[in-house]
C-alpha cells in the first residue's frame, strides 16, 4: 500500500533522513521506533507532504506521491495525526472535527463519520461547543484522533500518540489505535514508548541516524539484544 | 451636555471606518505575519477609485463604492501574488522593507496619476443634517457609518460561519496542521490579503466623499490603523473593532475638550499609555482571529 525507497530529507543543510526504505501493507499496523532525532517524525512529514523529500520515492496505492501537495495526499487517503496533538486551540471541538473533513463535500457521509467519532469518544459529544484548548490532554488526544478519522482515511500516520499522557491514558490510546486497525484502516505509528509499540504492532522498523537499522515483527525485535538494551531498558 | 453627546455621536461615526481599517490590517498580520505598509495606499486607492468613477465617468455613487472595493480585492491579490508569495519564508525585515518600497512606489504613482491637488467627490445625500434632539449629523456620515457597520458584520459572519473563515482561523492558529487538513495555505494568504485590502479600500471609498482625496491621505490612515491594531492586540478582530471606536472617541474628546490641533495626536498618546501599562493591547484575550 505504501512503499518508500531511498528517502532522503533535509532541513536546510541538515540531513534528517538518509536513504530510508520501508513498506506498509494493506491492513497492517506498522511502527517506527528509534531515538530522538533518528528521523521518525521527518519520515511521516515526508509521507504527508509537509516536507518535500530531497531524494527518493514514496508510492501510495500505485501512485507516486513524492512531490504531491499535502492537500492531494490527504485526498488520496492518508491522514496525519501530528505529534503534540496540534488541535486548533481557539476553535470548538465541533469546528476541529469540521477541519478534519475540510476537503470532503458529502454531507451525509460526514454526518455519519461525526456520529461514529462521538460514539467512540462520548466525552467529545458533550463538549462539542467547548473551546478545544480548554480540554484535558487526554481529551485533546481523542479529538486529534477523531479529527484524523474525519477524512475517512485508508492510512493513518500517528506521530507519538502517547506523548505527554497519563499512564492509564497511554494504554487507552493504544487500545483505540488497535481498534481503528481492526476496523480495516492501515496504521503507521511513530512511538517513543518502544515496548508498547512493539507489543501492538504487526511489524516494526528500528531507525538509527535516518535509516532503517533493523526490521521484523514486534516479537522478533523485542528478542534482539541490541533493541532490548538500547530501547527497552534491558 | 448636548456638546458631549455630539462628540459621542461623532466618535461613533468615525469609529466605524477606523474599525474597518484596523480589522483589515489585523487580519493580514494575524494570518500572514506581514506588517502591511501598503494598507494606507489601499485606502487612498479606494478613495481615488470612487473619485474616478463618480467624478470622471459619472457612475452611480453607490455602485462606485462597490467597484472601488472590487478593485481593492484585485489590487490586494496582485500585491500578495507578486511581492509576498515569493518572499514566503523570508525573514520579517526583508518583507517589511519590500512593503515599505511598495508603499512609496504606490504613493508616487498616485501623485503622478492624479497630481498633488486635493479632489472632492460629490455625494447624493441632502446637505441638511439629520437632527436628533440637540445633536445633528450629516446624512453622508450616517451612510458611511451604516455601511461600515454592515461590512464589519459581514466580516464576522465570514470568519465565524463559513468554510473559508474556518480555514483562515485554522491557518492562523497552526499553519502546518491546517495544511495537513487539506487547507491550501498559499491560497488562504492571497485571499486574506485581498480581503484586508478590500476593507482598507472600502474605508477610503467611504471617507473620500466626506473629506478630500489627496495622494498622502493614506499615511495618516495607515498610522491610525497601526494604532488601532496595537490598541486591540495583534491579530484580534474584536480588539480591532473596539480599538477603532476607542480611537474615534479619544480623538473626538481630545479635539473637543483639549485642543483640536492635537486631534491626530490623541490616538498616539493613547498608544503610548497602552504600551506602558498593558503592552499586549487592551483586548488581548486568548481568542484571536475571531
Amino acid at each position: 500500500m505504501l512503499e518508500i525507497t531511498g528517502l532522503e530529507c533535509r532541513y536546510g543543510k541538515v540531513s534528517a533522513v538518509r536513504g530510508l526504505s520501508m513498506v506498509v501493507n494493506q491492513g497492517e499496523l506498522v511502527t517506527l521506533i528509534g531515538a530522538n532525532g533518528a528521523g521518525k517524525s521527518t519520515t511521516l512529514k515526508a509521507i504527508s507532504g509537509l516536507l518535500p523529500p530531497a531524494a527518493g520515492r514514496i508510492v501510495f496505492d500505485g501512485q507516486d506521491i513524492s512531490d504531491a501537495s499535502a492537500q492531494r495526499i490527504l485526498s488520496l487517503g492518508i491522514a496525519h495525526c501530528p505529534e503534540g496533538r496540534r488541535i486548533f486551540p481557539y476553535m470548538s471541538v465541533q469546528e476541529n472535527l469540521d477541519m478534519g473533513c475540510y476537503l470532503r463535500r458529502d454531507a451525509d457521509g460526514i454526518e455519519a463519520d461525526r456520529r461514529r467519532v462521538f460514539e467512540r469518544f462520548p466525552i467529545l459529544e458533550g463538549r462539542r461547543r467547548q473551546t478545544a484548548g480548554t480540554l484535558s490532554g487526554g481529551e485533546q488526544q481523542m479529538l486529534a484522533i477523531g479529527r484524523a478519522l474525519m477524512s475517512r482515511p485508508k492510512l493513518v500516520l500517528f506521530d507519538e500518540p502517547s506523548l505527554g499522557l497519563a499512564p492509564n491514558l497511554v494504554e487507552t490510546t493504544f487500545e483505540i489505535i488497535a481498534e481503528i486497525r481492526a476496523e480495516g484502516v492501515t496504521v503507521l505509528m511513530v512511538e517513543q514508548n518502544a515496548y508498547a509499540a512493539l507489543e501492538i504492532c504487526d511489524r516494526a522498523y528500528l531507525l538509527e541516524s535516518g535509516a532503517v537499522a533493523l526490521q521484523g515483527t514486534g516479537a522478533e525485535l523485542k528478542d534482539i539484544p541490541h533493541v532490548r538494551e538500547a530501547y527497552l531498558g534491558g | 451636555m448636548p456638546e458631549f453627546l455630539q462628540h459621542l455621536l461623532n466618535a461613533l461615526i468615525l469609529g466605524g471606518t477606523y474599525a474597518l481599517l484596523g480589522i483589515g490590517l489585523t487580519l493580514i498580520f494575524g494570518i500572514m505575519r506581514v506588517v502591511n505598509f501598503t494598507h494606507g495606499e489601499l485606502y487612498t486607492f479606494g478613495a481615488y477609485m470612487v473619485f474616478f468613477f463618480v467624478m470622471v465617468l459619472g457612475v452611480n455613487f453607490f455602485a462606485s463604492i462597490l467597484l472601488a472595493m472590487a478593485l481593492g480585492v484585485a489590487l490586494g491579490a496582485l500585491i500578495e501574488f507578486v511581492l509576498l508569495r515569493p518572499l514566503r519564508g523570508a525573514d520579517i525585515d526583508t518583507t517589511m522593507l519590500v512593503m515599505i518600497g511598495a508603499w512609496i512606489a504606490m504613493q508616487n504613482l498616485e501623485q503622478f496619476t492624479w497630481t498633488g491637488i486635493a479632489k472632492s467627490i460629490d455625494h447624493p445625500f441632502p446637505l441638511d443634517p439629520l437632527v436628533i434632539g440637540e445633536v445633528s449629523v450629516s446624512w453622508v456620515r450616517v451612510f458611511v457609518f451604516a455601511f461600515a457597520v454592515l461590512l464589519i458584520a459581514v466580516t464576522y459572519l465570514l470568519i465565524h460561519w463559513t468554510r473559508l473563515g474556518k480555514a483562515m482561523r485554522a491557518t492562523f492558529q497552526d499553519r502546518e496542521t491546517a495544511a495537513l487538513m487539506g487547507v491550501n495555505v498559499k491560497g488562504i494568504h492571497t485571499l486574506t490579503f485581498a480581503f484586508g485590502s478590500c476593507l482598507a479600500a472600502a474605508a477610503g471609498a467611504l471617507l473620500g466623499p466626506v473629506f478630500v482625496v489627496a495622494p498622502t491621505i493614506g499615511d495618516l490612515a495607515a498610522l491610525k490603523a497601526f494604532a488601532i491594531v496595537i490598541l486591540g492586540g495583534l491579530g484580534s478582530i474584536p480588539g480591532a473593532t473596539l480599538g477603532g471606536f476607542v480611537l474615534g472617541l479619544a480623538e473626538e474628546l481630545g479635539a473637543g475638550y483639549v485642543s483640536s490641533g492635537y486631534r491626530d495626536a490623541m490616538g498616539f498618546l493613547l498608544i503610548i499609555l497602552v504600551l506602558v501599562f498593558k503592552p499586549t493591547g487592551l483586548f488581548a484575550a486568548k481568542e484571536r482571529i475571531g
